[in-house]
């Protein structure tokens, strides 16, 4: 008997198991259920559904709506954020970070829960608000997922760069635009890529902050809680889709200059 | 749906824990004693888990009541020994009516269930229900205790509801039942403003009331606001036949009705607080909210909740109509298949929870009230008069009758509570609705695939946010934001290329 040895491909099974159990199998019944009727029979019904939808449509907008006013608040607050830990010469730089890093460990529907009492304090009344506040609620949720691949690009910028553009006569403002900010792009794509798509699904946090509005995720919910399994496959399988594409586009971005922290 | 609180919980994880590490191993005692397996599937919360503080004791003249073990491992223990046969019951829980049906429909097997009795209905339409025995209502069986304790009036609902020709009681009894009505804070509501299901779309109470999150208890609530002047006209209530109109307006499902349902709706969308399952009790009881659209049972619960904390809250019945609900165990096919065994243990299940001290348990334990009256055993009644009649010392009381429930005789006095007068708003009224709060009730049905499509399609237009509201600025900055991203790329294209 000799001893035991494992290829490498041998390693890879357990994971490629998980996958086809976990991902390609559901997604496979996705697919199916996306484009039968209740009958079972083949059909595009779904697909032409969705898109003639009024509803359908809307909660698509307003679901992107949120996404892309979290996504902007989230880089807002994030990039000058980013930009003064990284080039601070703080000794407690890591601790800094840390704190950022931190709400990430409590449990969301608890950190939520809180929120929300925050913000009854402040608003008086949630109720009035509530665009404004799945706004808030999604950035507290996702600015730490903007904050460190912005940070992990700029920390590891190189210094000489901006030291050769300062010596060919640039002021410091003309060093960030021309330097610093277009060597960033990857860190900003891939803080886009976490807080966008996540933020268009998320509906736990509009149910907490009372927005009676659906949007992308509870959407899916409302249609297989009225036995719909057809329709809210479709939605799922279209929301796939919309991700995919996303991915696609800020992957382009970020093979540019892969030598970034870019987190996906 | 029904929950009571976190300190419940932790104790039902624990306790499902140890329930599933206390699987019994197969005939290791050596025994020749049989086996059945019993699988039960019941709302989360809804059932006595035992493990009671010595200080809830109940105390009842006739003798103290207190959960010690949970009612699974007592009803365990009583089948083995009163029928010599060991039982052994996988019990799991389900969130909503929904979720249960899409678990039977995944495949998900069990035994009894419990759901709601527009979900029984659909599912006796379906024909996936086993019909309850002949020995279940053989009323001289002294272990039959749910034929025998179950209330006169009860028993007449699941007796002359039918559907597709079949009795509710063939495949059903009962277990909780209630009705629908709003709490309110006093300090901010008028009980005349609480008593209408207007008060969800009144400007009065911009952005102060919480309406249920799904759509079968807000179509009721949307009805009984639509229709308000109709329900409340003196010849609609003097009519001979008021109770089967007010059946027919309140399960009315015309597409010119959906419309105005989904009109309603959408403006008590911009009106209320928030759509909610579970958070509205919390939020009365902080006082988020002045009024909440709730379920007699949780109305109870969160009546007692804010008790603790001295705020006072009270119940109002709306004058137009309540949604008088009920949930039952039914045995499915799928489960019990032709097993005599397991179907003998589905029923002594349901007996033993209807016994009237498992009964009191499950009641202080959950909050909700009971289908079970006691019958010959008057220990449901003394309980109900243990919660809520009046201290000797008391000043104002009021005499609250609810002979309606616990026997069929007529203008019958013989079950009244002499309560503080306060208490007929709150949570007596809520644990046993009034008798003119019953008058005014009304079942909603189980609705065909057709009616129930069209009402779905109604709520989540409700729900979503429709693409022709769009503000122009809104489409001018849609459009700004893709240019912008679109010359984006082409520059940085450019640059590459």
């Amino acid at each position: 008997m000799g001893k035991i040895s494992f290829s490498r491909k041998s390693l890879g099974i357990p994971y490629t198991l998980f996958l086809v159990l976990f991902v390609v199998a559901p997604l496979l019944v996705l697919i199916y259920y996306a484009f039968t009727n209740g009958q079972g029979q083949f059909t595009f019904a779904n697909l032409v559904g969705f898109f003639t939808n009024p509803n359908t449509l809307g909660t698509l907008f307003y679901s992107v709506a949120v996404a892309a006013t979290t996504t902007a608040v989230c880089l807002l607050l994030a990039y000058p954020t980013a930009y003064i830990l990284a080039k601070s010469k703080l000794k407690a730089k890591s601790v800094i970070v840390m704190t950022f890093i931190m709400p990430m460990w409590i449990n969301f529907s608890l950190r939520i829960t809180a929120l929300k009492e925050i913000l009854t304090l402040i608003e008086g009344n949630l109720a009035y608000y509530p665009f404004l506040n799945a706004v808030i609620g999604m950035t507290y949720d996702f600015l730490p997922f903007m904050i460190l691949p912005i940070y992990n690009t700029i920390v590891k910028l190189d210094e000489s760069l901006l030291e050769a553009a300062r010596d060919l006569g640039a002021n410091e403002t003309e060093a960030f635009l021309k330097v610093t900010l277009p060597l960033s792009v990857p860190g900003i794509v891939s803080g886009i890529a976490m807080v966008f798509l996540p933020a268009m699904t998320n509906y736990v946090v509009l149910d907490m902050l009372y927005n009676s509005t659906y949007i992308m995720g509870s959407l899916i919910g409302g249609y297989f809680a009225a036995y719909n399994w057809n329709g809210g496959s479709m939605i799922a399988l279209i929301l796939l889709a919309i991700i995919c594409l996303f991915t696609l586009l800020t992957r382009g971005a970020e093979e540019e200059n892969s030598r970034g922290g870019a987190l996906l | 749906m029904r929950k009571k609180g976190i300190y419940r919980a932790a104790v039902m994880a624990l306790s499902s824990i140890l329930l599933c590490t206390g699987l019994p191993s197969f005939a290791a005692s050596g025994e020749e004693t049989p086996e059945v397996t019993l699988r039960v599937c019941n709302w989360e919360e809804y059932i006595d888990l035992g493990d009671w503080d010595e200080e809830e004791t109940i105390d009842l003249e006739s003798g103290d009541i207190i959960g010690e073990n949970s009612m699974v491992e007592d009803f365990e223990a009583w089948y083995e020994e009163t029928y010599g046969i060991k039982v052994h019951v996988e019990y799991s829980t389900f969130g909503t009516n929904e979720d249960l049906y899409n678990m039977l429909t995944l495949g998900d097997v069990y035994d009894l269930v419990c759901p709601s009795e527009y979900m029984i209905m659909k599912l006796m339409a379906e024909d996936k229900l086993e019909p309850l025995s002949e020995d279940f209502f053989d009323e001289t069986d002294e272990n039959n205790y749910y034929i025998n304790g179950v209330s006169p009036y009860i028993r007449s609902i699941f007796e002359e509801n039918e559907i597709e020709g079949e009795a509710w009681a063939k495949y059903a009894a009962g277990y909780m039942w209630g009705i629908t009505g709003i709490v309110y804070n006093p300090e901010l509501v008028t009980k005349e403003d609480a008593s209408s299901w207007n008060i969800l779309n009144d400007p009065a109470y911009y952005r102060q009331v919480t309406i249920k999150d799904n759509v079968r208890d807000s179509y009721f609530a949307a009805l009984g606001a639509l229709k308000s002047d109709l329900l409340t006209s003196e010849e609609f209530l003097q009519d001979p036949d008021y109770s089967k109109n007010l059946e027919a307006e309140m399960n009315d499902t015309s597409p010119e009705t959906i419309a105005l349902v989904q009109e309603y709706l959408q403006d008590v969308k911009k009106n209320a607080y928030s759509f909610e399952t579970d958070s509205g009790k919390a939020d009365m009881v902080t006082g988020k909210v002045a009024a909440n659209y709730q379920w007699s049972g949780d109305a109870v619960y969160t009546m007692d909740q804010a008790d603790e904390d001295d705020f006072t809250l009270a119940f109002a019945v709306p004058e137009e109509s309540t949604n008088i609900y009920f949930d039952g165990w039914v045995m499915l096919k799928s489960g019990i298949g032709e097993d005599a065994a397991k179907q003998h243990a589905a029923e002594a299940f349901i007996n033993f929870n209807s016994r009237p001290d498992n009964v009191i348990r499950n009641m202080y334990y959950i909050g909700y009230t009971s289908v079970i009256s006691g019958g010959e055993d008057e220990r449901i009644f003394e309980y109900a008069d243990w919660c809520y009649g009046a201290e000797e010392d008391e000043e104002e009381v009021e005499d609250y009758n609810i002979s309606y429930f616990f026997t069929d005789e007529e203008d019958s006095e013989d079950y009244v509570i002499t309560a503080p007068a306060e208490q007929v708003d709150r949570q007596l009224s809520a644990q046993y609705p009034s008798r003119e709060a019953i008058e005014r009730s009304s079942i909603m049905v189980y609705f065909n695939n057709e009616q129930n499509e069209a009402i779905n399609q109604m709520w989540i237009s409700v729900r979503c946010y429709n693409i022709n509201d769009v503000p122009v600025w809104a489409w001018i900055l849609t459009v700004c934001a893709i240019a912008l991203v679109a010359v984006f790329g082409v520059r940085n294209a450019k640059r590459r290329g």
